[in-house]
């Protein structure tokens, strides 16, 4: 098309060339220096004199001569450049003549200080126009620091005295302007001493006329030389913010509804300063990935900060069984249960150069919640016998934390880069629940009896510290793929945790009376908890390469870790008589060493890996009921051999397959090895277990997917399958007469699960409608043990023939289709269904095999209008399904939300959302594991209004389109 | 449209000392600036731009391009990878190329390419088409040479293309599908800097007629046209889609 075009103008210039001057000509001349020295080899060029675009060139021969035959009649530029000449410039313009000759053609020499410092050593381009010369400054090496006049006195050509008078080729410099403009008055030092030489990107010395001739419009003939500064870019400093608020009146016995949220961000080239807060009661949540990049800034993400090395790729390290809360600052989507309450707030700072980067944050967020539930769970125990517990509870959970952070990362050299950082979080946490538990029995199907119910208040108030510190240093060598790293890493918990549990439980068919059951009638217990963890670890790996496409990788972990908990139970009915039997004092020091080795081949995209590591475990404890006592030493030793395989393999065409095994470890926690009894819902009594193995997890998986970007076509895939040995699972003893269930972690091998994923996205009609079929489906077995106990003469016993290991084996069927309809700029859909089936059969009760189903249907309209007004409406529409437990339950939910946008600059706009239109709201889950089937539901914000109001300095944009990952 | 009065120009042989500076291998480091382009994406907001832009402003610094090669005779010449470019900087992980071998004839006035793209290998085979440069007034040394200013654009993908060239290489070659100027091209900007393509060295040695063959490739033929085409509907398509078509077709 455009060489359409230029042969078009050419073919209309050359006939209008010709109506003038109907000739060709030669043109001919010669490059020469100053001193009439031939140039041979310049390069000459023919430019046309519109637009400086190129029509022909050629070079000079020895003699310094050219010869442009056959040319077109007209005007030309004529360039000459040589290497260290200025570049020779002329208009060309042919009369009659056939030949023109244009004889010496003088090239004037640059300074060789110009060349050699400004092009040379700064690297700097040179701009020739005229008068100007212009430097590229910023390649200039100053010390970070330095202002402009320290910048201007390296450029060659200018001299600046010690009062800081401007100095260029000789003659007094008068007017500096920054980006063409005056900076602070006319005095040019006020502008060279105060601004910093990194802000510059150009500098320009040119002769400009006077400002009375600027003034007047006629030209004095005056020249002023002038310095011209150009800033860079980037370094113009920016600012954007956002806030959000809206409000809610009272209304389906909820209070006022508020929902505010703002953020501030201000940057330069090098510092980045924000700050957020938001508060809700709409069930919102907290920060949005989104909201979390804004915060975070150039440290949003940071490869690469995994102290704890291990085979590359899955399978790093290994896993504790703790619970804490994360160190990292939380991302939270709207958690639709219960009524939230949200607020959440912070200020990051980070200062970025090419060698040093800092990153400092501190976050607090607080999250209040109720929760009104009803749960049914219905568990199979061997002889046909099932418990159905009903539950039904009050809890108000509040949970606040502060958290600090600091990221530091210095390249000491081109070679090795330190990177430390400390994370710290203070947590303050307390729950109210009060809750009503009966437990029925029903045998074979008979009508259920009613054995126990529970009566529970509980009281919990915990103070939470943690601070995790790591040192990372790595080292790159001369030799490619070579490379060092080594870490250490020091981490802090200390938490205190006070339960008052208060119980009434009462014992339908008990009929023998003993202590047990006495002291469990009437509970009136506080219960304190105290444990300090300090745990050192220390790291390396050694990276090899050899015979080019392999690498031999090494590792080492050691970890030290010493935890101290103290546990005190204490009977408020007896003055606080400490309950021995459920008090503990234990010590525990663990010692972790690793040891691994793994070779890699790589090469154009095949990379298969294949390592072994052993590992030692020591756990070296003491414990007793209580630390005056003698303490009672506990040792364990887990040696493990840990192999680890992987594959990933980039194909033609967007095809990549990818495959691994992978052996994951599991530490028992050292609750689960302490053998005493924890109560904190008395019908529900779990104990530890000090013979407890580490379980073993093995699994091989193997996936692939492709992409086609011509049809837009999509393909993923993948299975899996794993197994278990030492598998820690928590097995049941079930009281006969009070339907009390004591848990206990316990070794069982023999558990798998096998599992596989699919999607299918095509167009249906290319960037209009797009469909994206997917399907799932796993199935697993899994055993618990399962006893019936009874006392008999104040011990408990096992009834003869209950002592069995039930198998479940569950699976589950998952099919969506998703269908995204973009037609037009004012219509958007997107709608999607969703339906899962899961499969749950006991071998203790063959009767209780369940099938759960769980249908989702959504549809997501956007709609515009005209003047700014948009609409979107979502309609939400799950149902849950379990015949055997007689759960049937549908959530139709309808939100809409109509907004305008405000102003020219659509930096405004305004919303009125509705939420749950139909006022049908209830958070529902179904749950299936080891021998039990689960129902919940939990009363949850339904409909409610909301008019909001939102500021963007970088202006609102309509959310016509779902934008999940750009 | 100089090519048509190439012909009718009259070149002065080159001296002895010349021939030398005619043949040869540059290694260049091209980087890609994904968060530029991404400020180019109509369908981002400013809030999306900025979010990228400062999120990625470490891994910008950071990014060390992919190294790429260009090997060149007065007759001929041939763009690909360099040696070890689909690998990781410290190593350790490698990664599939896309197929990319840039080759022009200068004497025969044709062109051949072989590239991967929309998840296909296409040859495009042609006379040679090279751009309308302007040449400018500047001028900086790259990898050791004194090298000129000239612009283009690319009407295809609507971008300003800078190269700066060689003044002592007098060599119609350049990296990427851009070449036509009186000398070597040593850097090359896309688009204010979306993406750089920077000579690292210069090595000046005699160039095989086996180096400069193309290997034996199976893909689609076509020619400039429908490539031309064809990268004009996928960016059309991608944009339309609100997709970067430049995940998938070269920048």
């Amino acid at each position: 098309m455009r060489n359409l075009f230029l042969l078009g103008a050419l073919c209309l210039l050359t006939t209008v060339l010709h109506a003038q001057t109907p000739t060709r000509f030669t043109l001919q001349g010669r490059a020469v220096d100053t001193l009439n020295n031939a140039l041979p080899s310049s390069t000459v060029m023919l430019l046309s004199p519109k637009d400086s675009s190129m029509v022909n060139f050629g070079r000079t021969d020895d003699k310094g001569a050219f010869t442009f035959k056959n040319l077109r009649a007209g005007s030309y530029i004529l360039k000459v450049t040589f290497v260290g000449y200025i570049p020779y410039n002329a208009l060309i313009k042919n009369g009659d003549e056939a030949v023109l000759d244009l004889g010496g053609l003088k090239l004037k020499p640059i300074t060789r200080e110009l060349m050699e410092v400004v092009v040379r050593t700064a690297k700097a381009p040179l701009t020739i126009k005229g008068d100007t010369i212009e430097y590229n400054a910023a390649s200039f090496k100053v010390p970070p620091g330095s202002t402009v006049e320290d910048l201007l006195r390296k450029l060659p050509g200018v001299q600046i005295d010690q009062d800081g008078n401007i100095r260029a080729q000789g003659q007094a410099v008068n007017k500096v302007t920054v980006d063409g403009k005056q900076f602070f008055g006319s005095d040019p030092k006020l502008a060279t001493k105060n601004l910093q030489a990194d802000a510059i990107t150009k500098v320009q010395v040119f002769n400009d006329k006077t400002e009375q001739a600027k003034l007047t419009g006629i030209d004095d003939g005056k020249k002023e030389k002038t310095v011209n500064l150009q800033l860079k870019d980037e370094f113009k400093k920016g600012g954007f913010g956002k806030l959000t608020a809206g409000a809610g009146p009272a209304s389906n016995n909820v209070s006022t509804r508020y929902d505010v949220r703002g953020n501030y961000n201000k940057f330069d080239s090098k510092r980045q300063l924000s700050a957020v807060l938001l508060g809700n009661n709409t069930n919102q949540g907290g920060l949005s990935w989104n909201d979390y990049q804004d915060f975070r800034g150039s440290n949003s993400f940071n490869w690469n900060d995994d102290a704890d090395f291990g085979f590359s790729g899955s399978g790093r390290y290994i896993t504790f069984g703790d619970d804490n809360e994360s160190l990292s600052i939380p991302i939270s989507g709207g958690d639709n249960r219960g009524f939230t309450r949200n607020l959440a707030g912070g200020v990051n700072y980070n200062y970025d150069t090419k060698k040093t980067k800092l990153s400092t944050s501190y976050f607090f967020n607080q999250t209040i919640q109720d929760l009104a539930t009803l749960r049914k769970q219905d568990r199979s125990l061997p002889g046909a016998t099932q418990l159905i517990t009903r539950d039904s509870s009050i809890q108000l959970n509040r949970n606040a934390n502060h958290r600090i952070s600091l990221r530091f990362e210095k390249q000491l050299d081109t070679m090795q880069t330190l990177v430390v950082i400390s994370n710290g979080r203070v947590g303050i946490g307390n729950t109210n629940l009060a809750s009503f538990q009966r437990i029925n029995q029903s045998i074979s199907k008979s009508p259920e009896q009613l054995y126990s119910t529970s009566n529970t208040t509980n009281g919990t108030q915990a103070n939470q510290f943690a601070l995790a510190n790591t040192a990372l240093y790595r080292l790159k060598f001369k030799k490619k793929g070579r490379s060092f790293a080594a870490s250490a890493t020091y981490q802090l918990t200390n938490n205190d945790a006070d339960l008052l549990l208060k119980s009434r439980n009462d014992f339908y068919q008990a009929t023998t009376v003993n202590d047990m059951f006495r002291n469990l009638r009437n509970l009136n217990q506080d219960q304190n908890t105290s444990l300090l963890s300090n745990q050192y670890k220390a790291n390396l790996l050694y990276v090899e390469p050899f015979a080019k496409k392999f690498y031999w990788e090494t590792f080492y972990n050691f970890s030290l870790r010493f935890d101290e908990v103290e546990r005190g139970v204490f009977n408020l009915d007896d003055s606080r008589r400490r309950v021995d039997s459920l008090s503990l004092y234990y010590k525990n020091n663990y010692t972790y060493n690793r040891l691994g080795s793994s070779v890699r081949y790589s090469y154009k995209g095949l990379n298969l890996s294949a390592g072994l590591a052993g590992q030692s475990f020591v756990l070296d404890g003491k414990y007793n009921r209580d630390r005056s006592q003698e303490l009672i030493p506990i040792r364990r030793t887990y040696n493990t051999l840990i192999p680890n395989i992987g594959l990933n393999y980039d194909l033609k065409n967007n095809k990549y397959l990818y495959g691994s095994y992978t052996v994951g470890v599991q530490i028992p926690s050292s609750r689960d090895l302490q053998p005493v009894r924890t109560i904190t819902n008395p019908l529900y009594v779990t104990t530890g277990n000090p013979n407890l193995l580490p379980g073993l997890n093995k699994e091989v998986q193997v996936g692939f997917s492709y992409f086609n970007p011509g049809s837009f076509i999509n393909f993923w895939s993948n299975v899996f399958t794993s197994w278990n040995d030492n598998q820690i699972v928590y097995g049941q003893s079930v009281d006969t007469e009070t339907l009390i269930t004591t848990t206990s972690p316990e070794n069982i091998s023999g558990g798998r699960s096998t599992g596989g994923y699919l999607n299918f996205g095509f167009p249906l009609k290319k960037t209009k409608a797009t469909l994206n079929l997917n399907g799932q489906f796993s199935a697993g077995r899994s055993f618990t043990p399962i006893r019936q106990t009874r006392l008999v003469g104040g011990v408990t016993e096992v009834v003869p023939g209950t002592d069995i290991l039930n198998q479940t084996q569950n699976q589950n069927i998952n099919g969506g289709a998703r269908l995204e309809l973009t037609p037009k700029d004012w219509i958007t859909f997107y709608g999607n269904a969703n339906v899962n089936i899961t499969n749950a059969r006991y071998s203790v009760n063959v009767g209780q095999n369940q099938t759960i189903y769980t249908y989702t249907y959504r549809g997501d309209l956007n709609l515009k209008f005209p003047k700014d007004i948009y609409l979107n409406t979502t309609f939400n529409y799950r149902s849950y399904i379990n015949d055997q437990l007689g759960f049937r339950q549908q959530v139709p939910i309808l939100n809409t939300s109509l907004y305008h946008i405000i102003g020219k600059a659509k930096r405004a706009e305004v919303r009125l959302s509705a939420y749950d239109l139909l006022n049908r709201n209830v958070f529902v889950s179904q749950y299936n594991g080891q021998n039990y089937i689960q129902t919940e539901s939990i009363q949850t914000l339904a409909r409610h209004f909301l008019l909001s109001f939102t500021y963007n300095m970088r202006g609102v944009t309509a959310k016509m389109r779902r934008q999940d990952f750009y | 449209m100089y090519r048509l009065l190439i012909g009718l120009l009259l070149l002065s042989l080159p001296s002895l000392v010349m021939a030398q500076k005619t043949e040869g291998v540059v290694e260049y480091r091209r980087i890609t600036h994904w968060s530029k382009i991404y400020t180019r994406m109509t369908y981002l907001s400013q809030e999306q731009k900025d979010r990228i832009m400062l999120r990625s402003k470490n891994w910008e610094e950071d990014n060390k391009g992919e190294k790429m090669k260009l090997l060149f005779t007065p007759t001929q010449s041939l763009y690909t990878y360099s040696g070890d470019a689909s690998e990781s900087e410290d190593a350790g992980y490698s990664w599939r190329q896309s197929e990319l071998i840039m080759t022009r004839n200068f004497e025969k006035e044709r062109q051949m390419d072989i590239m991967e793209m929309l998840g296909k290998v296409y040859i495009v085979d042609d006379s040679l088409r090279t751009p309308t440069w302007k040449i400018g007034n500047q001028i900086k040394e790259v990898a050791g040479y004194i090298c000129m200013k000239a612009e283009t654009t690319d009407p295809i993908k609507n971008q300003t293309i800078t190269a700066w060239f060689a003044q002592d290489i007098p060599v119609s070659a350049g990296p990427e599908r851009v070449s036509g100027l009186p000398g070597l091209i040593l850097e090359l900007d896309l688009n204010d800097g979306d993406v750089e393509i920077i000579a690292q060295s210069v090595t000046l040695r005699p160039v095989t007629a086996e180096e400069l063959k193309l290997p034996k490739t199976k893909g689609k033929k076509i020619t400039e046209a429908d490539y031309n085409a064809m990268v004009k509907k996928k960016i059309a398509e991608s944009i339309a889609a609100h997709e970067n078509p430049y995940w998938s077709i070269r920048y």
